[in-house]
């Protein structure tokens, strides 16, 4: 079943086009990778999803709903998470009363309940000493911790944006297992922002390819990696 | 530890403030009047920076609500308690109308606009001579509240610190603390948890501006008279600000130790020095925000840490 | 093409309505341009720390309102005229400036922004304060026989000294514009202000630059103190309103656009100064100024938003 489909989604800066008429779609259960060189759009086609910015073209539909410019706290409300790039822990608050959050304002817990599904959470994540102060904690700990924010939301649609950056293979091993667990129990479908390439050919069954704004391929990652266009669109940037 | 040494502080504090009328003089009484009413503003605007807005409006929407209560009383002939109450709906009311066009705006922008709503309010009353009195303003001439007994009037001042000081609870120990803290953080992952910024934006500012508005209405019931430069006095948003600074924002601990130190130190300064003694509080927040930009809280905080430190 | 027809537009109303008050009430006109001179020319030494450093300064008019005192002080011990004062005036306060830049908000460039501005409103208190203690809220007035002079044109008498204000914004708006687009130092102050890190990485000293320019904006300042002396009398608030009032000049204009002070001054000015031209609406003229700050700001926020 179709969960979230876009189509000839655009966004201009002061016309500097930064996405250019995408459409894909995401189905439920999919681990979707969006990879792309740098610049190429990828955060910007999420925040569009997120509701961060709005669409200069094009449409959002979310369980056949239009959500094109519906706010963005709404459409957390309704069932699409995402992680940033850039975490930002709330800072006076604790572990667990970060996770908390989402419970709190998208699901409309108390703040008893909210404190249980967080506990229940973190518990999940493998997430443990609950009332640190968030400063205390280690990358791999933040990066669970801003995953759990988002699960906090109980979504349908979740978009992880880098994840990965920062962990070492070990620590990305525990995390890829992790999030394909919690993506199969819950039924989501999962947009994964990443350019380590071997969690991209071990996390997702799909793969959109982004460059200068535009959707240039769609396929399995082997199909994808092989596509002469993907290729010279990493090369001709002098990245792999 | 350091969270129960002020908590036994706060408790004596309160005891102090609630049988003082019983032993202490008219003089006493007025400083603590005084102080209690800076501490209760100190509070509000502490309660909308937790969202991360500067308000430098304190000072409009007290004159607000002031005006709206002598005003209702003189030419409506409202009685002198329901004034009180008037002043506050009144004030919440405009700060919603105006929250609607104003909690937009951020950082400075949001700041500066509040201070010159707050000179637009002034020179409106202070022109509008039938109907304010304009520049000399008015004065109650008969049925001031509770006769003008100073005891009275002290537990009137205080009970308005008790709205300010349940509000500010309320806003911590419910999800208002959650919305606010997430929005001060970060706004855009606010959104993503689902938290419609705005909205509590509105809450917030709604309900500090309305308890302004209600110790404006206090102030104005207890001294029976009101002029733009007494009620729009710049005092009203500066000391404020700097009592809050100095006890540790984000917090109500914080602005009660700050107006109790800087109130006693003021009113000491006012004695010994008529003119200029403000400069005290010009020296404190620039002092403050250089080297202790958490207020005296975080010192305690940090002698207290070092203290469980050595112990462990 | 948009930009130009409304550019157009503009200048083609401006000058409509000037036409208009210089045959119906031509004082408002040059009342209003004299005020407009004052103004400005307290308002780009703002709109420079502004553009540059990226500090709110909200002691700005009390920093004026120090230059004035120290020169009042001055010419009093020396029995000098305030126009022979303004350049020790500019000297002193701009080393006055450096100073309390160095001590204070260099240490706070890197805080919030909400941080700085909060310093700075602390420095605005001590500084109306500390003056305050020392001379108490007393005016001091120097009496000049020039500033009195006056021009007829047919029935119609005016002051014309306050028209130096008006040449003194011109020649900092010029001046400052050309210091920022010829001089090296200029140059290397505008990257600065652009990107400190890239001018770091170019070898600009940034902090230093900072300062410098920070010393330079209180020299053009404590001219002005010297020269607001010629006109006025002083007292400890006396420079408070033009905190606010360079402010808006500024965010009117855009930050970064110094000639664009001019035009917006002449607004403000001859605005206020019509209002202050009749009998009902005197009392207003007051609050034409918050009126446009608000408004400027949430016109600003509505266009950013659209964008």
């Amino acid at each position: 079943m179709i969960k979230l489909k876009t189509e000839n989604l655009t966004k201009s800066f002061l016309g500097l086009v930064a996405v250019n008429k995408i459409s894909f779609s995401m189905e439920e259960g999919e681990i979707l990778g969006i990879i792309g060189p740098n610049g190429a759009g990828k955060t910007t086609f999420i925040n569009l999803i997120s509701g961060i910015i709005m669409p200069t073209e094009g449409l959002i539909e979310y369980k056949g709903m239009d959500i094109t410019y519906i706010p963005a706290h709404e459409r957390a409300r309704r069932g699409i998470a995402r992680t940033y790039q850039l975490i930002h822990p709330l800072e006076n608050l604790t572990l667990i009363e970060n996770v908390m959050v989402g419970s709190i304002f998208a699901k409309g817990h108390s703040l008893k309940e909210a404190r249980n599904k967080a506990e229940a959470l973190c518990h999940e994540l493998g997430l443990t000493g609950l009332d640190r102060d968030t400063s205390r904690l280690t990358i791999l700990e933040v990066k669970k911790m801003e995953i759990a924010r988002a699960l906090a939301n109980e979504p349908e649609v979740l978009f992880l944006d880098e994840v990965m950056a920062g962990l070492n293979a070990d620590e990305m091993k525990d995390l890829i297992a992790i999030v394909q667990r919690v993506a199969l129990e819950r039924h989501l479908a999962v947009g994964v922002i990443e350019h380590v390439m071997g969690v991209i050919r071990e996390l997702t069954h799909r793969v959109i390819v982004l460059e200068a704004g535009e959707l240039i391929a769609e396929g399995k990652y082997e199909e994808v990696s092989n596509n002469p266009r993907v290729i010279e669109a990493y090369l001709g940037r002098g990245g792999v | 530890m350091n969270r129960n040494a002020s908590r036994i502080l706060a408790a004596l504090f309160g005891v102090l403030a609630v049988t003082l009328p019983f032993f202490a003089g008219d003089y006493p009484l007025q400083v603590a009047r005084n102080i209690m009413m800076y501490m209760a503003l100190a509070i509000t605007w502490d309660m909308l920076l937790r969202s991360g807005q500067i308000s430098f409006g304190i000072a409009g929407l007290f004159g607000i609500g002031a005006y709206s209560a002598i005003l209702s009383v003189i030419r409506a002939g409202m009685p002198a308690w329901f004034s009180i109450l008037f002043a506050a709906i009144f004030s919440g009311v405009v700060a919603f109308v105006i929250g609607f066009l104003i909690l937009r705006l951020r950082a400075m922008y949001f700041s500066i606009v509040t201070l010159a709503l707050g000179e637009i309010f002034r020179i409106i009353i202070h022109n509008l001579h039938d109907f304010t009195g304009g520049p000399e303003g008015v004065v109650i001439q008969k049925g001031v509240i509770f006769g003008g007994n100073a005891n009275s009037l002290y537990w009137l001042v205080l009970a308005g610190l008790a709205v300010a000081l349940a509000a500010s609870f309320w806003f911590e120990k419910s999800k208002i603390h959650f919305a606010l803290t997430a929005i001060r953080n970060n706004e855009i992952s606010a959104q993503s948890s689902g938290i419609d910024i705005f909205r509590w934006l509105l809450l917030a500012f709604v309900v500090t501006s309305a308890i302004q508005g209600l110790l404006g209405g206090i102030f104005v019931q207890s001294y029976g008279f009101a002029t733009p430069d007494a009620v729009f006095s710049a005092d009203f948003t500066l000391l404020p600000l700097a009592m809050a600074l100095l006890g540790g924002v984000y917090s109500t601990t914080g602005p009660i130790f700050g107006a109790i130190l800087l109130g006693l130190a003021s009113e000491w300064l006012k004695l010994k020095i008529p003119y200029g003694h403000l400069v005290v509080y010009g020296i404190i927040i620039v002092i403050v925000i250089l080297f202790m930009p958490q207020g005296l809280r975080q010192l305690v905080r940090r002698t207290s840490h070092s203290a469980d430190g050595r112990s462990a | 093409m948009v930009m130009k027809r409304r550019t157009a537009i503009i200048a083609a109303l401006s000058i409509a309505a000037a036409v208009v008050l210089i045959l119906w009430k031509p004082t408002v006109l040059i009342y209003g341009l004299q005020a407009a001179g004052l103004y400005a020319a307290v308002a780009i030494p703002m709109g420079l720390v502004l553009g540059i450093v990226h500090i709110v300064n909200l002691a700005h008019g009390e920093f004026m309102m120090v230059a004035a005192y120290a020169a009042y002080f001055g010419c009093k011990a020396l029995g000098m005229d305030p126009l022979l004062a303004i350049i020790p005036t500019a000297i002193v306060t701009a080393v006055f400036g450096w100073v309390i830049f160095q001590l204070t908000i260099r240490r706070a460039l890197k805080a919030p922004e909400l941080n700085q501005l909060i310093l700075t409103f602390g420095l605005a208190i001590a500084f109306t304060q500390t003056i305050n203690l020392i001379f108490t809220s007393q005016t001091y007035k120097i009496p000049l026989d020039y500033v009195s002079a006056s021009m007829d044109i047919g029935d119609l008498t005016f002051g014309v000294w306050s028209f130096v204000f008006v040449a003194v914004a011109i020649i900092f708006a010029y001046g400052v514009k050309f210091f920022l687009t010829k001089t090296m130092t200029g140059k290397a102050a505008v990257a600065v202000g652009q990107n400190p890190r890239g001018a770091a990485i170019v070898g600009i000293d940034v902090y230093r630059t900072y300062g410098l320019v920070f010393a330079l904006a209180l020299a053009l300042v404590g001219a002005m103190g010297a020269l607001f002396l010629t006109k006025s009398a002083i007292f400890p608030s006396v420079g408070s309103p033009f905190t606010m009032k360079s402010f808006c000049l500024i965010a009117m204009a855009g930050i970064g656009n110094i000639p664009g002070i001019l035009g917006a001054s002449v607004l403000l000015g001859v605005s206020e100064n019509f209002l202050r031209a009749f009998r009902p609406t005197r009392d207003w003229a007051e609050i034409v100024f918050f009126v446009l700050i608000i408004a400027v700001i949430l016109a600003r926020s509505l266009k950013g938003r659209k964008s």
